[in-house]
């Protein structure tokens, strides 16, 4: 309890006595891990809208006119390849039927085409647009196959897009992470070094390494953590007003948002969670190199 | 606490000399004044046994500690029995002087109201209470000196460890805290002592040890000293 209490009143004290520093270590954690936090619900909706996409890409494979063929047999070599997320089967007349639905009043122009023209084809969608090129060369790469169709220059778009999100949200990571554990590990470098005499004089008379540690640590910690929970204190501040904006000017795309506040209250916690952690351990490894340089004996 | 140096030097970059093969054994309950002119080794000495210093050649054991070998995180519970006054009292400048000395006690976790009673215990023992809620800078020379050994006092510690606890201070507070450092010797404790003041040493007559540009010169029970 003492040990506890003494923690508390030290970081306490750690807190107020290099306040300036403190606030700008809050606020240069804060805003980068709200820069942090933004990328990563910019890049989870881009996900989100990619992946609808993408779900809703089909390649569509015409199989040579043969009577002969074994279209079950076909039908299943397809299936079993590992670009195959769903398939559906259409026979010529199933086709020639799904034309005339969606032609209207003008398929009666396709009673002038005599016989049905159309193959046995299948629809066939795919887990991630990165699948359609390797699953487009595998079907042309079947004696079966007579023709393959799909939106190759939508797909290209969709996987550079989707890479290119994903290497923005990594890089935003990255940066943030590393900003942020500089600037609290700097901080915590300069409370140790204005008391380092004092350290000194407590491992001098008994105080454990980690008696001395812990105030800092829970210095670097609470830094951190504070920087964080300001973050998501703007993450919901800002986002929710910008959903309703995008409802508002893009009325299409407000399904395919991120909207639910539970998941976003949770990703918030997350984020505070990251921060504390980022905060601990940073603080962790300055103070232990601190007190391995001040304590060891000459 | 036994302390036993076998053949210890202490060799500072670049080849700094402080101590050369020094052979020393104090029992439990012993005085011992370690003399000597400055440079001569006695601080070197004292830091070894405090385990701020690790010997170049050589061993120094202190209980059942060997000092060289001791693991780091023992560290901190060797020191706990151990009191240290330095010359320049190394107190904790933000603290005052009842929290300078509660430190240690908090420091191994000891239950608040045994904290209380033993800083109050100590500190009227140094005859500072009055000064209690001061901070060391607010003291004087001897009174920081006093708040360093009830500090030193508050854990009850087997060896105490003086490094020239007399030297900045006027003829009769030397007196007083010699009286205490008798007084804590009396109850059992040992007691090393650094100083070059030759009226301590041939006031009281206790076991000397004279350094001599880090050699061991004398080693004299109930011996006197002529400073030159």
């Amino acid at each position: 309890m003492t040990t506890i209490k003494y923690v508390l009143r030290d970081t306490w004290r750690l807190l107020v006595h290099h306040w300036v520093l403190g606030v700008l270590t809050l606020i240069t954690a804060g805003v980068m891990l709200w820069v942090l936090g933004v990328t990563t619900l910019f890049s989870l909706n881009l996900e989100n809208l990619l992946s609808r996409l993408e779900s809703e890409l089909a390649v569509q494979a015409y199989l040579v006119k043969d009577n002969t063929l074994d279209v079950e047999a076909i039908a299943n070599r397809i299936q079993s390849l590992e670009y195959v997320y769903s398939m559906k089967v259409y026979s010529p007349a199933d086709s020639l039927a799904k034309l005339q639905e969606k032609m209207g009043s003008q398929s009666r122009a396709l009673e002038m085409l005599g016989d049905n023209p159309i193959p046995w084809n299948f629809e066939i969608h795919v887990h991630s647009a990165g699948d359609v090129e390797p699953l487009v060369n595998a079907l042309k790469a079947m004696p079966e196959v007579d023709d393959v169709v799909y939106a190759g220059l939508v797909v290209r778009r969709i996987s550079a897009l989707s890479r290119i999100s994903s290497q923005v949200a990594l890089i935003m990571f990255v940066l943030a992470v590393i900003i942020t554990a500089l600037v609290v590990y700097n901080t915590i470098h300069i409370s140790l070094y204005s008391r380092r005499e004092e350290i000194g004089i407590m491992y001098l008379v008994g105080a454990t390494r980690s008696y001395i540690a812990s105030p800092f640590v829970l210095e670097g910690t609470m830094l951190a953590l504070f920087g964080a929970i300001v973050a998501g204190a703007g993450i919901i501040g800002a986002y929710f007003p910008g959903i309703e904006l995008i409802r508002e000017n893009m009325p299409l795309l407000s399904n395919i948002l991120l909207t639910d506040r539970r998941i976003i209250w949770r990703f918030c916690a997350l984020l505070a969670g990251f921060g504390a952690t980022l905060g601990w351990v940073c603080s962790y490894l300055v103070v232990a190199r601190f007190l391995n340089a001040i304590t060891r004996p000459e | 606490m036994n302390i036993n140096f076998s053949g210890v030097s202490k060799i500072f970059e670049p080849d700094i000399a402080a101590l050369v093969d020094i052979n020393i054994d104090i029992q439990q309950g012993e005085f011992v004044y370690v003399i000597g002119q400055t440079g001569s080794g006695k601080s070197t000495l004292l830091r070894l046994i405090t385990r701020e210093l690790l010997p170049t050649r050589g061993t120094v054991a202190v209980g059942d500690f060997d000092l060289k070998r001791m693991r780091k995180s023992d560290v901190p519970y060797y020191r706990r029995d151990v009191g240290l006054v330095a010359q320049d009292f190394r107190l904790i400048p933000t603290l005052t002087v009842y929290e300078n000395i509660a430190f240690v006690m908090e420091a191994m976790s000891v239950p608040k109201r045994i904290v209380a009673d033993r800083t109050k215990d100590v500190i009227n023992q140094v005859g500072l209470w009055r000064r209690r809620g001061m901070r060391p800078a607010q003291l004087s020379g001897g009174e920081q000196q006093r708040v360093a050994i009830a500090r030193a006092l508050a854990n009850s510690p087997s060896l105490f460890i003086a490094d020239e606890p007399t030297g900045n201070l006027d003829f009769h507070t030397a007196t007083e805290v010699m009286k205490i450092l008798f007084a804590i010797n009396a109850a059992g404790v040992t007691v090393v002592m650094s100083t070059h003041n030759q009226a301590i040493v041939n006031s009281s007559r206790q076991r000397v040890i004279e350094l001599e540009n880090g050699r061991l010169i004398r080693d004299e029970k109930g011996g006197t000293y002529t400073a030159q």
